[in-house]
Parts: structure tokens; C-alpha cells; sequence
């Protein structure tokens, strides 16, 4: 791992270099991804340091994202802060209601926790759409960013370069806090919460500080977003939020340090790459999740961490084979499920069956071939590939494990 | 006054409902330690697949299998997910689950498309019961109840007067033992995991055509399944039960309430004050009332962290 902090500036470098790189478009992606990214940094925070799994972190995403805008909105338009600092008052926010839901929530832990921070958030997105002078009812509240340091906070590369700041600079002090005694105790909470109240510490109140600081930092996530389509909308603290940062950052890897970060910047941009291509991204999502889950438990980033860490007995080389060749047959699996799913989902769409008229099944378009659904080839196409995929990978699993045993 | 009956006898209808899902939830948790977040998925899958079932095979017949195939899914899930995961410990199990249930979702939104499906009432049953004030009372409501009853009786006998009852309890407390006695304890739990989801899948087929049918009927239901537990206190029947009705009956009460905080305020002299703040003070009280049972939970949260009937930690 000594190539991690030359890997990092990398990153950083590709980061600041990007508006020259890519197209609007893709720019407007990456600020998606990089919002995602701090969610899932914060949601990281509390779960993966702390142990305490929130399937309601819409909520303070949510508050912070309005918090932003009445801000925004504040003396006539003028601005409680300038706009630069406005992520600040979502924070605050974020950390006010954070304390105040971390008290309730952290009165239990394990799965108590995690159903009472899903009903408070629920309990808010119930609550929104009455209280039309703080949510805007319907249509939501929107306003518009103002100049401000002599910069215009007009163009999408302002708005970049802004979220970059806010998005890094929250990495990093994530990262120190992660480093401060209270980020320590953090996991000592998840380890062993009993040794610790053994030792004199209020694991009431360390379990409400550290929710306190990941909801902060979860209503920057939000304050940005807001500021980044200039509105903000009840929609923000529907539970597809909070779904979407607990996939993305276990896909990731919740143990380790930016495994949520990537997770949820990745997702985000297939999300956001697959979007004019497929109506089921929400699926593959799901299922990407379940199987990363039952394979990887680590997660994509934290299992890669391990392998590098520890190659085995096999040497690096031997590794790398078996990956290339476990991958290979993944991706056949793969295509002939996507090929499935999809063929399904066109299958069964309205607008396909508004089109079947008297017995006549029109012929079906994918991966710009015409496959008649009532034939066997299709489902007999996409059945074989995903059965090839499956059995080469248990093929590959045997070969190694028959390997192993000859070692030993 | 009539009014109030109606409100009482519907919210003992809605929490029968509730208690019927959360029965196999806390069935599931006190048995394998896992919270089993895609429960209510369950609850959705009866529903549609009752719908799907009824033109082909009438009503009576598609809430018998429609309940069957969610067991068939329930213990699919349970073999070939649940257990693999098993090794990780509870909270993953319990990601797992929460995973299936976005999957689960998804697809009936692929198949079924986004909006509620026309499952009803069939016409046989579709009459008043009886007719209070000039007011008609469904029959299908009773009906519903009814159910919940039969059921709730069913279990109860099943776990307390025969030798699967038996050794499903023993196994609950220590299933090691009972594992050393000759049961073959993976396998019971795999038909509880089963008869969880079967019931879940029956409060769906037959509550789906009474109340919408809809892909977001699962995380509306679940989210109540979880305030009655966590009122109730996870694993305890007794708690379920209590708490299940306790906030069907408020709910109900809750809706038909022109009540607001700021009339209460009156008394003591700061109706002004409240007029003058709006908000959360000026809102009637069943434009609140699905907010009511989050309100429960705090309040018992706070006071019994344990819940009404739930083990200290």
C-alpha cells in the first residue's frame, strides 16, 4: 500500500483537471458523484466505524438540503452566507437534528436501531407535506445562487469546482476525525459497546455524537446538492435516498476508508451512464448489492484491499489468473442475465402490450437484433450464456480449490 | 357515538392486519436472531400474486396458493441466500434481507408496472354486514378480522399444544440442545422462515383487494410493522399483539379527530399565540394521523427503551 498517497494525488490531480476532460454532461455526472460520494462518506462514518446501520439518512441529507436553500433564500434573496459557505448552514442543520435523532435512536442498537432511524425518517417525509412554509408543499422551494468572492457560482464548472472543494475538504476532516479519540472510541462502539461502558464511557452520548457529526456531514451532502439544481424538493427525503446510500456504500465496503466514497461515486456514474439504456437500473442496483453481500461481504473496494494485502499462497501471478479467469465467466453470467432482464422488461412492458393485437406478437428489438418472443431463442440465448457463466465460475472455483488441496 | 364504534372497529380490523405480518416477523427474529427486513415484501408478494391468480382460478382458491407460493419464496430465500450469509453474523443478514426487499420491489415494478393493479373485493363478498346510523359497514372488514383470528388461534394451538410446537419453542431458546436430541433444527427453521412468509403472504392476498395493491405497499406496511415491534419489543407474541392494536386503534381514531394542539392550548389561554405560530400547532389531527405511531414510538423510546413487553437488553 505505499503507492496509496502517490494514488491519491492522482486522483485529486484527474479531479481538478476534469472540466478540461470531459463534456458538460458527464461534468454535471460528476457532480452527482462526488455529492454521492460524501453521502456515502458520512453514512461510512456512522456505520462502518461506529457499527450503527441508519436505513434513514435521507432524512438529514434532506434537512440539509433545505436548510441550504431557505439560506440561500434568506434577506430577499440576498444570502444568509455567501454561497461559498452555505454548505455551512447545511451542517448545522444537519448536526442540530442529527443530535436530536441520535438521542431517540441510539437509545437501542443493533436492529432496533436500524428500524427506529427508518420510522424517523419516514416520520419526516410523513411530516413534510403539512408543514408548506418549511418543505414548499409540492412544488418545493427553489431560488438561485448568488455571486459572490468575484466569483459568478453561474456555470456548471463553478458548481464543480465548488462541490470538489466542499467534497474533498469533508473527506479530509472525515478522515481526522477518524484520528481524534471520540473517531477511536467510534469503533470501539462497534467492537464491543459493553467493554466500553465497562470502562467508564457514555455509550448513549458517544452513540449520539458520532450520529450528530455523520448527520453534519450528510446535510453538507445535501446543502450541496440543493445549491447544485438551485431547488429542493420533499422528494429529497423519500426512502430511495436512504436506499441508495446503504447499497452504494456496502457495495463499496463500509471497513475501509473510502470504500463508501467509491461505491457511491461508481454507482452514481453507471447510474448516470445507464440511464438512456435501461428502466431497471434500480435492479441491477439490488441485485449488484445482494451478490456483493453474499460473495464479497467485505465489499468490491474492501476485498480488492485484502488481495493486495495478502496475494496467498498462490503468488501474485497465480492470483491474478483466477481473478481474470473468475471475472471472464462472470461477465458471460453477467451479459446473459442483463440479456434476460431486459428482454423481460420490454417483454412486459405497456407500451409492448398495448402493440399485441389478436394473437400477433410483434418482434422484440435488443442489442440491435430482432428476437421473436414467443420463439425459443431468446429465452434459450439468454438462459445458455447466464447457465455458461455460472458453471465456468463453479468450474474455475473447483480448480482452484483443487489446487489448494494438492498444497496442502 | 357511532362514529367512534366504526373508528374502534376498523383500527382493531388494521392492527389484526398488522399483527398478522408482525407475528412472523417476531416468529422469525425470536427463532433465528434475523431481522428479516424483506417481511413485508412478502406481505406484497401475496397480494400479487392473488391478483394474478384470481382470473384463473376465483378468489377462494387464489388466497389459499397465493399464500403457498410466498412460503415456496420464503423458503427458497432461506436456503440458498439466508443460510449462506449466515457465517457474517446478524447484520448482515438483515443487509441481505434489505437488499432482496429493494429486488423484490423492483421487480413487481418491472412486471407489474409503477401504479396500483385493479385487485378488488370480489362481488359475492362485496355486502354490508350490518348498518349503524344509516352508515353500511363492510362485510369484507369482518372478513378480514376474521382471518387474523383464525390464524392467530391456529399458531397459538400449533405452538403450545402439539410436538412441532415443541420442539419449534425449544428450539428458539436453545437450539444446540435440541440439535443433540436428533432434530434437524436447519430445517426447522427453515419452515418457520416458510410459515412467516405464508402468513405475511395471506395478510397480502386478503388485505391487497381491500386497501390498493401497489409496489409501494411494502415499505408503507413495513415501516408500521417495525413501530409495532419496536414498541412491542422484538420477540415477544404478547407484545405484537398489544401493541399491534394499540396503533391500529389510534390511527383510526387519529383519522376521523378534528382535534388540533392549538384548541388544547386554548384552555390555557395561548390559542392566540398557537394561531399565530401555525405549523405542526394549527394541523387537525387526521392530517397527522399517519404520523401518530412514529410519535408512539418515541414516546415508548423514551420512557421503556425495551418496549411494552420486551426483555431488558
Amino acid at each position: 500500500m505505499k503507492y496509496a498517497p502517490l494514488l491519491l494525488l492522482l486522483t485529486v490531480a484527474v479531479l481538478v483537471a476534469l472540466p478540461w476532460l470531459v463534456s458538460g454532461s458527464m461534468l454535471n455526472a460528476a457532480v452527482q458523484m462526488l455529492i454521492a460520494a460524501l453521502f456515502a462518506m458520512a453514512f461510512g462514518l456512522l456505520c462502518g466505524q461506529a457499527g450503527l446501520l441508519s436505513f434513514g439518512h435521507a432524512a438529514y441529507f434532506g434537512v440539509g438540503a433545505f436548510a441550504a436553500v431557505h439560506a440561500m433564500n434568506a434577506f430577499g434573496g440576498e444570502g444568509l452566507l455567501p454561497t461559498p459557505l452555505l454548505p455551512l448552514v447545511g451542517g448545522a442543520t444537519g448536526l442540530v437534528s442529527g443530535l436530536l435523532a441520535g438521542y431517540f435512536s441510539t437509545k437501542r442498537t443493533g436492529v432496533y436501531f436500524a428500524m427506529i432511524t427508518l420510522a424517523l425518517a419516514e416520520l419526516l417525509h410523513a411530516l413534510a407535506p403539512h408543514l408548506k412554509t418549511v418543505f414548499g408543499g409540492e412544488a418545493g422551494v427553489s431560488s438561485f445562487r448568488m455571486p459572490a468572492w468575484g466569483i459568478g457560482f453561474g456555470s456548471l464548472n463553478d458548481v464543480y469546482f465548488l462541490t470538489l472543494v466542499w467534497t474533498l475538504l469533508c473527506i479530509g476532516l472525515l478522515y481526522l476525525f477518524s484520528k481524534t479519540p471520540l473517531g477511536r472510541l467510534a469503533l470501539g462502539l462497534r467492537e464491543n459497546a459493553h467493554r466500553l461502558r465497562f470502562l467508564g464511557y457514555n455509550t448513549h452520548a458517544l452513540g449520539t455524537l458520532i450520529f450528530a457529526v455523520s448527520a453534519m456531514f450528510a446535510g453538507v451532502a445535501g446543502a450541496l446538492q440543493s445549491m447544485n439544481i438551485e431547488a429542493a424538493n420533499y422528494v429529497v427525503l423519500e426512502s430511495h435516498i436512504s436506499t441508495a446510500v446503504v447499497l452504494n456504500s456496502f457495495i463499496g465496503g463500509v471497513r475501509v476508508f473510502l470504500g463508501p466514497a467509491i461505491g457511491g461515486a461508481v454507482m452514481t456514474f453507471f447510474g448516470h451512464v445507464t440511464s438512456d439504456l435501461t428502466r431497471v437500473w434500480l435492479l441491477y442496483q439490488g441485485i449488484i448489492f445482494v451478490l456483493v453481500m453474499m460473495f464479497l461481504p467485505r465489499g468490491i473496494v474492501g476485498e480488492l484491499v485484502e488481495r493486495l494485502r495478502s496475494p496467498g499462497s498462490e503468488g501474485f501471478a497465480g492470483t491474478l489468473g483466477t481473478t481474470l479467469m473468475r471475472l471472464a465467466s462472470l461477465a458471460v453470467a453477467a451479459f446473459g442475465g442483463v440479456f434476460l432482464v431486459e428482454f423481460l422488461q420490454r417483454f412486459l412492458s405497456a407500451e409492448y402490450r398495448a402493440g399485441v393485437q389478436e394473437g400477433i406478437w410483434p418482434n422484440i428489438t435488443l442489442f440491435s437484433h430482432d428476437w421473436a418472443p414467443l420463439s425459443v431463442l431468446p429465452w434459450g440465448f439468454g438462459f445458455g450464456l447466464f447457465g455458461l457463466g455460472i458453471a465456468l465460475v463453479v468450474m474455475v472455483n473447483r480448480r482452484v480449490a483443487a489446487r489448494k488441496e494438492a498444497q496442502a | 357515538m357511532d362514529q367512534i364504534l366504526f373508528a374502534l372497529l376498523n383500527g382493531t380490523i388494521y392492527g389484526l392486519l398488522l399483527f398478522m405480518v408482525s407475528a412472523g416477523l417476531t416468529l422469525i427474529f425470536g427463532m433465528m436472531g434475523v431481522l428479516n427486513f424483506a417481511h413485508a415484501s412478502f406481505y406484497m408478494l401475496g397480494a400479487y400474486f392473488a391478483y394474478t391468480l384470481q382470473p384463473l382460478t376465483g378468489f377462494w382458491l387464489a388466497i389459499i396458493l397465493a399464500p403457498v407460493l410466498v412460503m415456496g419464496v420464503g423458503i427458497l430465500v432461506e436456503r440458498f441466500i439466508l443460510r449462506h450469509v449466515h457465517e457474517h453474523g446478524h447484520a448482515h443478514e438483515l443487509l441481505v434481507t434489505f437488499g432482496l426487499s429493494v429486488v423484490i420491489a423492483e421487480m413487481i415494478k418491472m412486471v407489474y408496472g409503477k401504479f396500483a393493479v385493479d385487485y378488488r373485493v370480489p362481488a359475492e363478498l362485496n355486502f354490508a354486514a350490518f348498518t349503524l346510523s344509516g352508515i353500511d359497514y363492510p362485510f369484507y372488514r369482518l372478513f378480514m378480522g376474521g382471518i387474523a383470528v383464525v390464524m392467530f388461534i391456529a399458531i397459538y394451538l400449533l405452538l403450545t399444544k402439539t410436538r412441532v410446537g415443541i420442539v419449534v419453542r425449544s428450539a428458539i431458546y436453545r437450539p444446540q440442545m435440541v440439535e443433540a436430541l436428533g432434530h434437524n433444527v436447519p430445517m426447522v427453521f427453515m419452515g418457520v422462515f416458510g410459515i412467516g412468509a405464508a402468513l405475511a403472504g395471506l395478510a397480502g392476498a386478503v388485505a391487497g383487494a381491500f386497501y390498493t395493491t401497489n409496489p409501494n405497499m411494502a415499505l408503507e406496511l413495513g415501516v408500521m410493522v417495525f413501530v409495532v415491534v419496536v414498541v412491542g419489543g422484538l420477540g415477544s407474541m404478547g407484545g405484537a399483539m398489544a401493541a399491534s392494536l394499540l396503533i391500529g386503534i389510534t390511527n383510526s381514531l387519529a383519522v376521523g379527530s378534528d382535534f388540533r394542539i392549538a384548541d388544547l392550548l386554548t384552555w390555557i389561554g395561548m390559542g392566540g399565540w398557537a394561531e399565530e405560530i401555525g405549523g405542526m400547532l394549527t394541523m387537525r389531527m387526521s392530517s397527522l394521523a399517519a404520523t401518530l405511531p412514529f410519535f408512539i414510538m418515541l414516546l415508548v423510546l423514551v420512557l421503556r427503551p425495551s418496549g411494552l413487553m420486551g426483555e431488558k437488553e
